[in-house]
């Protein structure tokens, strides 16, 4: 088989490509390293003349960073466990359950993935208002317990695998439906909502839309909302910036590299099944 | 009571939640701004019912190339570039990761990690690495003996003739989402493990090259995962916004060449209080998606090949 064995020409351009593609991040690391001065006159040369770890104990000095950090985390948490409720009973109802309009319901679910968040936006907002969330992290908590159609049909993929067997095994042992769910089929998908929680993590802890709606107290608002306000009103602290953009990314890339199988599985199959 | 019935009272009760959902986040909603885009409505007082004359408006922006008109042609110049060029780097990316070389899963790594990096830092670093003054990307330029570029603060567009070297705030934003590639190059990775083996050796056998293997056994092969990446790319670029709303600090500046639809109906709803005018753009929007979406589905009949007949 001569199909995998690359050209060398090919080598170098995977290389080059590599380089590329590592360039931006290698560069932000180094350079929020660097001293401001060595950034303003010589912000060129690669490594950092003196190693300057104490950006980063001025970028967390210069917001409040913690605040924010609180903040970000409530709203993944809370955001992971509605997902996680919601999507996987919901999941269940679709995969596991037979009932008449099932189908229907189903084209439905994929239907509102296809659209787009503009139509719903103002009329979401105002409604969330009217209950009294707005400048509240539950009106960017609150929705994900009700369900997203992103999460469900990746759920419902797993659940479908799970031999029928099982359940029936459930019910002459007398369990009911909620006990199938909850004692059979919720043991035996940990991988799938490890993914669910994993990628809802990251949206939550991402999300820069929902705040910037929603939130108008600066004490509520997440890291992501908070770094913007820092890049628009900081520009000419490139130093404190970089080490500000590096703290926030780093946790994402750690989970990353922590997760790595579940985290590319979980993109190979939903992309795969779309 | 019958089986059926109590089967189905089940059913429901297990996705109630979502149905929840889709009555107050998605029928409600899109029943509310379909009849608030016939309205003037800017919060303090009730939708004043006014006929079509959000829509009209809409469509004399688009003749005379006003707000609506920019959004459009901003929004589907980044589309236009960045979805294929998206899919070409992915599959390119692909297919060399697929190659047996040495540190293959730090390739991988080095290309997928871009994309879980979040967006609002991912655009202060871009903002920062083509500063037009002293970024990093207009250096190396330089010392390529190429001309420096105004990048985010550019109006330049540089497919539009005869500006070819001419790289402005949406060409930028293109550059951006190519490299946060990494999500899509891991779907098509995946099924080009998935082609059969076979494939490649019958096509070796009826003396196939490495090129025209690539193009007649890897390219079908991948024809529904590339269908995939463009019918969400397609929605996902008609719907950039964080990106577009940091590079231009929530403006669409300079001088709204950087104003996408997302943009653009954000600040009409939320900045001009222009409630009904956004709902009538959010419509055309969505209309337009749904066309397009239903076309690319038409066509796909000719060229996406579906392996087996069960997926």
């Amino acid at each position: 088989m001569s199909r995998n064995k690359p050209h060398p020409v090919a080598g170098l351009l995977l290389m080059f490509s590599a380089v590329v593609f590592a360039f931006p991040l290698l560069w932000m690391l180094l350079s929020s390293l660097k001293s401001s001065t060595q950034l303003a006159e010589d912000p060129y040369s690669i490594l950092p003349q003196e190693w300057r770890w104490d950006n980063y104990i001025q970028a967390v000095q210069a917001m409040p960073f913690l605040r924010y950090l609180r903040n970000t985390l409530l709203l993944a948490c809370g955001s992971v466990l509605g997902s996680v409720l919601s999507c996987s009973l919901v999941a269940y109802g679709f995969a596991r359950l037979r009932w008449r309009g099932r189908n229907l319901l189903f084209g439905i679910l994929i239907a509102t993935m296809l659209l787009p968040w503009h139509v719903t936006m103002i009329p979401r907002f105002l409604l969330l208002r009217e209950l009294g969330l707005y400048n509240s992290l539950g009106a960017i908590v609150a929705p994900t317990f009700l369900g997203d159609a992103f999460f469900i049909f990746l759920l419902r993929q797993f659940f479908q695998t799970i031999p029928e067997e099982l359940s029936e095994a459930g019910r002459l042992d007398g369990l009911g439906e909620w006990g199938i769910f909850w004692r059979i089929i919720i043991p035996l998908s940990t991988p799938a909502l490890a993914t669910v929680a994993l990628f809802q993590f990251i949206a939550a802890w991402n999300d820069f839309s929902g705040p910037l709606l929603y939130l108008s107290d600066p004490k509520k608002f997440p890291l992501a909302y908070g770094l913007e306000q820092f890049v628009s009103s900081y520009s000419d602290q490139t130093h404190l910036l970089l080490a500000a953009a590096t703290l926030f990314t780093l946790p994402i890339v750690l989970l990353f590299f922590l997760t790595q199988r579940t985290f590319l599985r979980g993109i190979a199959t939903t992309g795969l099944k779309g | 009571m019958s089986t059926n019935l109590r089967r189905d009272v089940q059913g429901l009760a297990f996705i109630s939640p979502w149905l929840m959902g889709l009555g107050l986040l998605f029928v409600y909603p899109f029943v509310a701004s379909l009849y608030w885009s016939f309205c003037r409505f800017d919060l303090l007082s009730p939708p004043q019912f006014i006929g079509t004359e959000n829509y009209r408006r809409l469509a004399s922006e688009i003749v005379e190339g006003g707000g609506f008109g920019r959004a459009i042609w901003n929004t589907g110049y980044f589309a236009v570039l960045s979805v294929p060029l998206s899919i070409a780097l992915g599959v390119g990316l692909a297919t060399m990761l697929s190659w047996k070389v040495r540190g293959q899963s730090l390739y991988r790594t080095l290309f997928f990690l871009p994309s879980v990096v979040p967006v609002v830092a991912s655009s202060a670093l871009w903002i920062w690495l083509l500063d037009p003054r002293d970024g990093i990307v207009n250096q190396l330029l330089k010392s390529a003996s190429l001309p420096p570029q105004l990048w985010f603060k550019g109006a330049s567009e540089a497919i539009v003739p005869p500006k070819w070297f001419d790289f402005g705030s949406k060409d930028a934003l293109v550059f951006m989402s190519l490299w946060g590639v990494g999500n899509f190059m891991v779907i098509y990775l995946a099924a080009i493990g998935d082609i059969p083996k076979q494939l490649y050796e019958a096509a070796e056998l009826d003396g196939a090259g490495r090129l025209r293997r690539f193009w007649h056994v890897t390219i079908p092969m991948l024809s529904p995962v590339i269908f995939f990446n463009l019918v969400m790319g397609m929605i996902q670029s008609v719907q950039a916004f964080t990106q577009v709303y940091i590079v231009s600090e929530g403006t669409g500046e300079p001088a709204t060449w950087s104003l996408m639809l997302s943009l653009h109906l954000f600040l009409s709803a939320f900045q001009d209080l222009d409630m009904g005018y956004a709902s009538a753009m959010s419509w055309i929007l969505f209309v337009f998606l749904l066309i397009a979406t239903a076309l690319l589905f038409r066509t796909s009949r000719h060229w996406v090949h579906y392996q087996g007949a069960g997926r």
